[in-house]
């Protein structure tokens, strides 16, 4: 399963730093992606792409999660050469990930 | 209780004219936002300013004002704007135009002294060290290159222009939230040191300075369930105490307002929850909960505020060098295995000519250009892929090698190719900021407030 199965997001931009903020489709569903999205997981993920240190905040009265992300759009949206120079897909980009609970691939009907 | 009611207008320059217009129309409202400025434009209105010193300002905001000004009076809201750009004054003439133009009687009111380009040279004197914020390094070497260098500055100045009897207000380079917090600390008679409350007003103009972003726009959660997406509604702010506000939306409208989509603006743009520092107040949104309390209605609450910072934030626009971007398509059979023959081909013109770049990004629309390797692999063949060329160079002349090189593909490269918008591809200047910090007192910010 994706995370976008499970989580909803959006992406923004100050200068080179891209956030993401992830939020459960359920609150249920809260547990696994703080459990699953380990800084190190998301640094992980985006090798090659984000360049810098990865921050985590935990937002758990809204069963959310922010990333913080360094040094992630080549230089930041003036002077990037990416086609999307805000980083408005970085949200998409994190909810590709393939996620596994408990050593398991996470099944929509198992985790509710 | 006293509740006053606040549009959100404008999510950035080019965003829909129509907007803050249809929230005056629809819906009841006290004030309208309108937010302007995102990171780059200012350094975009500078130069257009330097080839039209009319020029400088949002242009878009007097056609805005052609059509709501008679909507201001009717129903007594007031607009406030950072549309002034680097040209305030300049926005201020149109606005007073459109006013007599109407024949309305509106007083109108700005702020100035946040342009301070022309002070840097005498700031650096000084001692002030304007190192970047981000990787501290010294000022002096990117200096010959500024662009533009603006103050970030908060409500305070706004605030004047309402005590001074202002219905519109425009300035340059005030955050995107004092727009919005200036009209409620005015309403509702906020201390300057009032932090919690202050940081109320920060929350409702982070939820309403992106527009319709959290009425359903960009809505990851469902946006397919998003209501006559051709004409959202925009969102609205009702706030009647310190620490908590209602999200709702322009009525009869489409749209919506949900727990979902006032999370996903509530965390946009934002870093640590617990400091999102602004002039005003260093608002803390860590222990912020949202509730659902009726159909588009949503309770915000649990903001809460922490002392201002001295600094204020400087950002120094300036140059550096060109970037030029060129698109190819080709169609099947063997779309990709094409285009990336073609890119290959590009290279050794290039090549050829001695092309010095900075950078050069290849990518496959299609394919990978917008998630990059976490795209997943193509298994099956293409329709149709476009090669995307972009490079980054010191010089224009070093930018104008890629220019004439895309054309002659159609002729020349592999088969199956057309042009992708028209004519040779042109470069552009490449503007880089310079974020930092400057004492308060360094900035002399005044309002005023004149008839039409």
């Amino acid at each position: 399963m994706k995370l976008k199965d499970i989580a909803h997001a959006r992406s923004g931009d100050k200068g080179d730093v891209s956030n993401i903020c992830v939020f459960a489709r359920k609150p249920e569903y809260y547990e696994i992606i703080r459990k699953v999205l380990t800084p190190e997981k998301v640094k992980e993920h985006f090798q090659g792409i984000v360049a810098g240190d990865i921050e985590r905040y935990e937002l758990p009265q809204v069963e959310g999660l922010n990333f913080v992300m360094h040094h992630a759009l080549d230089g930041g949206a003036t002077r990037s050469l990416r086609l999307d120079t805000l980083g408005k897909t970085m949200a998409a980009a994190l909810l590709r990930m393939e996620i596994e609970y408990n050593g398991k691939t996470v099944d929509r009907n198992t985790c509710a | 209780m006293k509740t006053i009611r606040i549009g959100g207008g404008q999510g950035f320059w080019g965003d829909l004219n129509e907007a803050p217009v249809n929230i005056a129309r629809n819906d009841a409202v006290d004030y309208i936002g309108c937010d302007y400025l995102a990171e780059l434009t200012l350094s975009i209105m500078s130069r257009q300013k330097e080839r039209n010193p009319q020029k400088g300002y949002a242009g878009d905001f007097v056609k805005v004002l052609k059509e709501i000004l008679p909507l201001l009076k009717e129903k007594s809201i007031k607009l406030i704007t950072n549309a002034g750009g680097v040209n305030v004054r300049g926005a201020v003439e149109a606005a007073k135009q459109a006013i007599k133009d109407s024949g309305l009687d509106l007083k109108i009111g700005y702020v100035l002294g946040d342009d301070v380009k022309d002070l840097i040279p005498e700031l650096r004197k000084q001692g002030v060290r304007m190192e970047n914020m981000d990787t501290g390094e010294p000022v002096d070497s990117i200096l010959p290159t500024m662009v533009n260098a603006n103050v970030y500055f908060g409500a305070e100045p706004i605030v004047e222009c309402l005590r001074g009897g202002a219905d519109i207000i425009i300035t340059g380079r005030a955050t995107d939230t004092a727009l919005f917090l200036a009209p409620l600390a005015y309403e509702f008679g906020w201390r300057a040191d009032d932090w919690d409350a202050l940081s109320t007003g920060i929350l409702c103009g982070h939820l309403l300075e992106c527009g319709a972003q959290v009425t359903g726009g960009n809505y990851d959660f469902d946006w397919r369930a998003v209501p006559e997406p051709e004409r959202l509604g925009y969102p609205i702010a009702e706030v009647s105490r310190p620490g908590q506000l209602t999200m709702t939306k322009t009525r009869n409208m489409g749209g919506l307002v949900t727990t979902q989509s006032v999370k996903e603006q509530l965390f946009y743009e934002i870093h640590n929850p617990e400091q999102y520092i602004t002039p005003d107040v260093v608002a803390d949104y860590s222990r912020i909960s949202v509730r659902q309390t009726g159909q588009d209605h949503v309770l915000v609450e649990g903001v809460k505020g922490k002392a201002r910072p001295d600094a204020l934030k400087l950002c120094i626009g300036y140059t550096e060098g060109y970037r030029n971007t060129a698109y190819l398509p080709y169609g099947w059979p063997d779309a990709l295995e094409k285009a990336q023959y073609a890119a290959d081909i590009l290279m050794k013109r290039l090549k050829k000519k001695n092309f010095l770049a900075e950078q050069v990004r290849i990518d496959y629309v299609g394919v990978n250009s917008l998630n990059g390797k976490l795209a997943h692999q193509i298994k099956e063949e293409l329709n149709e892929v476009v090669l995307r060329m972009s490079v980054k160079t010191k010089t224009r002349e070093e930018a104008e090698k890629l220019s004439p090189e895309i054309a002659p593909f159609i002729l020349n490269g592999p088969p199956g190719s057309c042009f992708f918008g028209g004519g040779r591809p042109k470069p552009e200047e490449v503007f880089a900021l310079w974020p930092t910090l400057i004492p308060r007192d360094a900035v002399k910010l005044q309002s005023f407030v004149e008839e039409a």
